[in-house]
């Protein structure tokens, strides 16, 4: 590994002090003047036709500047998912029917919350319910209620804004299925038939819920004379969000702002449009005010998004050895009453499981299919936790029949690196093997394993992209020397908590000879800052810290040309240390930065030493790949994680005690190594959620554990002993090796734990959460 | 109706016109402009929220501001004093416990009461007192060490 300075290094984070002091500004603390509060009147109702709203009561109260709903929003369309085949179902406000409790009807601004909110209370709708269905199993039966018919498409689509030659067609849909996916490899057939052994499980994952702290907000300001909209918004990078305020508020790209704010807290649940935003971006430009709107947690969880319900079923066929013949995988996918992210997370369950299993024959099939329930969106992983629960608790279950050891199994398994994905993705780096090593010696699975004594150990495995193509298809970065011969860094990422401003302010500063309190952070603003890829989408290291990377070397060599020809020598004889060009032979005879900038204004025709790196996740791929087929290029670099569990189960009460959990990630290169643990424990902590109690319950439609209190994530008390492992293979596409390292261990701790409960019981839960009361069922069953 | 309010919020006085059912926590941020203090689950179950109320932790979202007269109010703006960090923040800022910060002000707030009533508590003891702050980030373990740092600084420094 290359000696580095500032990178590899665990500096300290540049937000924390700001964040410490309460002085870090999220959009929830911005007031701007004649600011107008906005409020949303959301259906009572899964499943009905509005007959009939009435708003003139609301309009005449005092303090109301706004009220509007569907007939004022008619036509605009807008989804995570607006492609040909898939064109966008959703809308800011429901124009004749509602297909979830907590979709808006209408909207208020007025000059404060509590006028707003009373204003609401004078809005008269009426509805003609509608009969509604709730299983997507049987909302796919014929005569089931239908929940939409027809997806009729804006005038254009976005694949099409963003420049495929295509046009969307209305889409029927029939059975309530919203979206399919088919993928396979190999002959599945003749791979289940030279098999010794075969297994069938079917799997559930229900709705569960990111829970940031900082609730869903936005603050939108239209300027009518400039016709320019300035925002601030919880988000995962500015690109997405703003194209689609642009489209649907009818304005051109370059007049929609977003400014830069902290973000707290995002996991996936700030990526996508969301109905609040447009609708805040619509009343601020009727009214010409500023319009904020900050949403409650009980909107929050009922009415933005959760992670994805799914229905897994597997099918492997083994050798006796353990070889994985073949392996057939049914999803359902639970998606709500609009589309949102069904496609992509059926999509991403195949494309982040594909890495793990070296799997000959494979097929994999699934349906996104319409319910009356709220709309399933990315939480952290996006595909990755439903899949890996159902794939390697079932592994387990295997090895065991078979006398096998889970672990030797899992090994068998494996790819190699330099491997060839069906997709052409290379596997340049791949330390899954040392990761499932570590953490299985973590937790003494040798000794510990298989004594079902009310204790045991599991183990499962995660993977996913460092980046991939979407639009606008590029991360870039500028770097500018400063007069005191400091730097100032501009780039699009957007700091939700994951790292990313002080990465990249180490990245600039290791190619600089500078200390990262030497870098100056323009971040996260849209028309300051060029484009980016933006961090949802697992690249924040590995694509946009390659662009900041190439940035920084730009200005070092144009500092070093500049230096060589007022030092009279050549570049080579030069190198660069804390903020002074040297030359190697003499260092006598060196230059400090701001004298090479003022040399370089004075001789080079003003030059002032500006530096521009851009990059594109997958340098070969000119667009995106199909997400119906599984076809193309998807990632230059998969990151891999593998977590290991031990538990207690107290048997007469079911409750699951975590003792430990050993969480192992090869993201590359650990640019800073105290921010990777950070990632990691996050995502321990997340994981022993998931599997032990987070589930968002829905009845008829209804969101009935809206709150923290009745919505429980871990806290203190509930986190055992978290041991993260960092395997560093130093990937040759990343800066410096690195890959992702924030999503993707996540969905690597459920089948840890579920495995680790069976170990301790020998009773098998193929459902999460797994509660007390399940654990009593199953210890009941297998007494039968 | 509004009454006049007189609230003492990190050595400041201050008088306001104020409804008498608005919370302390909207007259901090919105009044007083001290939005260190964070609105994250509206019913006290989050602790993000916190401040400290005569050295004690208070969900300043179920307080009423006119409870709050006469007592000392400390904010996450409180606590570092003439440029310096409070040991509490130094160590939160060096243990990297910090990530999205959402929850960073209740908890600080949280620790300072702990360790004001009990300078060197069990790693048990911190979690309990931190038992009523949810973060969502760090999965809290730089932040109990931090909480650990902080009380063995203050320990070798006395």
């Amino acid at each position: 590994m290359a000696e580095h300075k500032v990178v590899g290094k665990p500096v300290l984070r540049v937000d924390a002090k700001s964040k410490a002091t309460g002085g870090a500004k999220y959009t929830t603390d911005i007031v701007l003047p004649r600011m107008l509060h906005g409020k949303i009147l959301r259906s009572p109702y899964p499943h009905a036709r509005i007959v009939k709203i009435d708003t003139s009561k609301a309009e005449r109260m005092p303090g109301v500047e706004a009220v509007i709903t569907g007939k004022d929003t008619a036509g605009i369309r807008f989804g995570f998912v607006d492609t040909p085949r898939y064109p966008a179902d959703e809308h800011p406000l429901a124009e004749d029917k509602v297909c979830y409790i907590g979709e808006g009807v209408a909207a208020v601004a007025a000059i404060d919350e509590d006028t707003a909110i009373e204003a609401l209370k004078l809005i008269e709708v009426k509805y003609e319910e509608l009969p509604a269905v709730f299983d997507p199993e049987e909302a796919m039966k014929d005569g089931a209620p239908k929940i939409h018919e027809i997806i009729i498409p804006a005038k254009t689509c976005a694949w099409e804004d963003w420049g495929v030659p295509r046009k969307a067609k209305p889409l029927e849909i029939k059975n309530n299925i919203a979206t399919t996916l088919n993928v396979s490899h190999g002959d599945i057939e003749q791979g289940f038939r030279e098999s010794d052994y075969i297994r069938e499980d079917r799997f559930f994952i229900p709705t569960n819920a990111h829970v940031c702290l900082e609730p869903h907000d936005i603050l939108a300001s239209y300027d009518p004379f400039y016709q320019k909209l300035d925002v601030w918004l919880g988000h995962m990078g500015y690109e997405l969000k703003r194209y689609w305020l642009a489209k649907t508020l009818g304005l051109p790209i370059a007049k929609v702002r977003t400014h830069n704010v902290y973000v707290g807290g995002a996991f996936g649940g700030k990526v996508t449009i969301f109905p609040y935003e447009v609708i805040a971006g619509f009343l601020s430009m009727k009214t010409g005010r500023p319009v904020k709107m900050v949403l409650t947690r009980h909107e929050v969880f009922a009415a933005t998004c959760s992670d994805h319900r799914m229905i897994v079923e597997v099918k492997t066929g083994v050798k006796r050895d353990g070889t994985i013949m073949a392996q057939e995988i049914k999803m359902i996918n639970d998606c709500g009453g609009y589309r949102g992210s069904s496609p992509v997370v059926m999509f991403l369950s195949y494309s982040y499981s594909k890495p793990i299993y070296n799997v000959p024959n494979i097929k994999y099939e699934g349906k996104g299919v319409y319910t009356n329930k709220m709309i399933g969106h990315p939480k952290r992983g996006h595909g990755l936790n439903q899949i890996r629960f159902a794939l390697d608790s079932q592994v387990d279950m295997i090895a065991r029949e078979l006398g096998l050891d889970t672990v030797e199994m899992m090994l068998k398994n494996l790819y190699k690196p330099g491997d060839v994905l069906p997709n052409g993705d290379i596997l340049y780096t791949y330390g899954l093997p040392e990761c499932i090593r570590k953490v299985a010696e973590a937790v003494d699975w040798k000794n510990k394993r298989g004594k079902h004594n009310g204790r045991g150990v599991g183990i499962g495995l995660g993977a996913g992209d460092s980046g991939l193509p979407y639009w606008p298809f590029a991360a870039a970065a500028i770097v500018r020397l400063n007069h005191d011969g400091t730097a100032t860094l501009y780039n699009g990422a957007v700091e939700f908590g994951q790292g990313s401003d002080t990465i990249l302010c180490q990245i600039a500063a290791e190619e600089l000879g500078m200390q990262t309190e030497d870098i100056t952070l323009i971040s996260n603003d849209s028309e300051l800052c060029p484009m980016d890829y933006n961090n949802w989408l697992s690249g924040g290291a590995k694509v946009t810290g390659e662009a900041v990377k190439r940035a920084a070397i730009d200005v070092r060599m144009q500092l070093t040309e500049c230096a060589a020809m007022a030092l009279e020598t050549k570049a080579e004889e030069l190198e660069i240390k804390d903020r002074h060009i040297y030359v190697k032979s003499d260092p006598e005879k060196k230059m400090a930065f701001d004298e090479i900038l003022r040399y370089s204004i004075q001789k080079r025709h003003g030059d002032c030493i500006i530096g521009k790196g851009y990059v594109k996740a997958v340098d070969e791929v000119e667009f995106y790949p199909s997400i119906s087929k599984g076809t193309g290029r998807f990632t230059e670099a998969y990151a891999f994680s593998a977590t290991a569990a031990e538990v207690e189960v107290d048997q007469e009460t079911g409750r699951v005690k975590v003792l430990k959990l050993a969480v192992a990630d090869d993201c590359g290169f650990d640019i800073n190594p105290v921010n990777v643990e950070g990632q990691l424990e996050s995502q321990g902590a997340m994981g022993l959620g998931d599997t032990l109690f987070e589930e968002v319950l829905i009845e008829e439609g209804k969101v009935t554990n809206p709150t923290l209190a009745d919505y429980k994530i871990p806290g203190t008390i509930d986190m055992p002993e978290i041991e993260t492992i960092s395997v560093q293979t130093v990937d040759p596409k990343g800066p410096y090796g690195a890959k992702e390292v924030g999503e993707f261990a996540r969905g690597s701790v459920p089948p840890a734990i579920a495995n680790a409960i069976f170990d301790a019981i020998g009773a098998r839960i193929y459902s999460l959460p797994i509660t007390p009361e399940k654990i009593l069922e199953a210890l009941k069953n297998k007494k039968k | 109706m509004k009454q006049l309010i007189k609230l003492r919020v990190n050595g400041e006085s201050y008088e306001l016109q104020v409804e008498p059912k608005r919370l302390l926590v909207d007259v901090l941020r919105d009044n007083l402009g001290l939005t260190g203090t964070k609105k994250a689950c509206e019913f006290g179950n989050c602790g993000s929220c916190t401040v400290l109320i005569n050295g004690t932790p208070v969900l300043s979202c179920l307080t009423l501001a006119i409870e709050a007269q006469g007592k000392d109010i400390l904010t996450v703006e409180g606590l570092a004093r003439n440029g310096q960090l409070h040991p509490l923040q130094q160590a939160f800022v060096e243990h990297g416990a910090i990530q999205c910060g959402f929850c960073t002000p209740g908890m600080l707030l949280s620790a300072k009461a702990l360790l004001d009533e009990n300078p060197q508590p069990t790693k048990a003891e911190i979690k309990e007192a931190l038992s009523g702050n949810l973060c969502r980030c760090t999965g809290y373990a730089k932040i109990i060490k931090a909480v650990e740092a902080a009380a063995q600084k203050t320990k070798e420094e006395k």
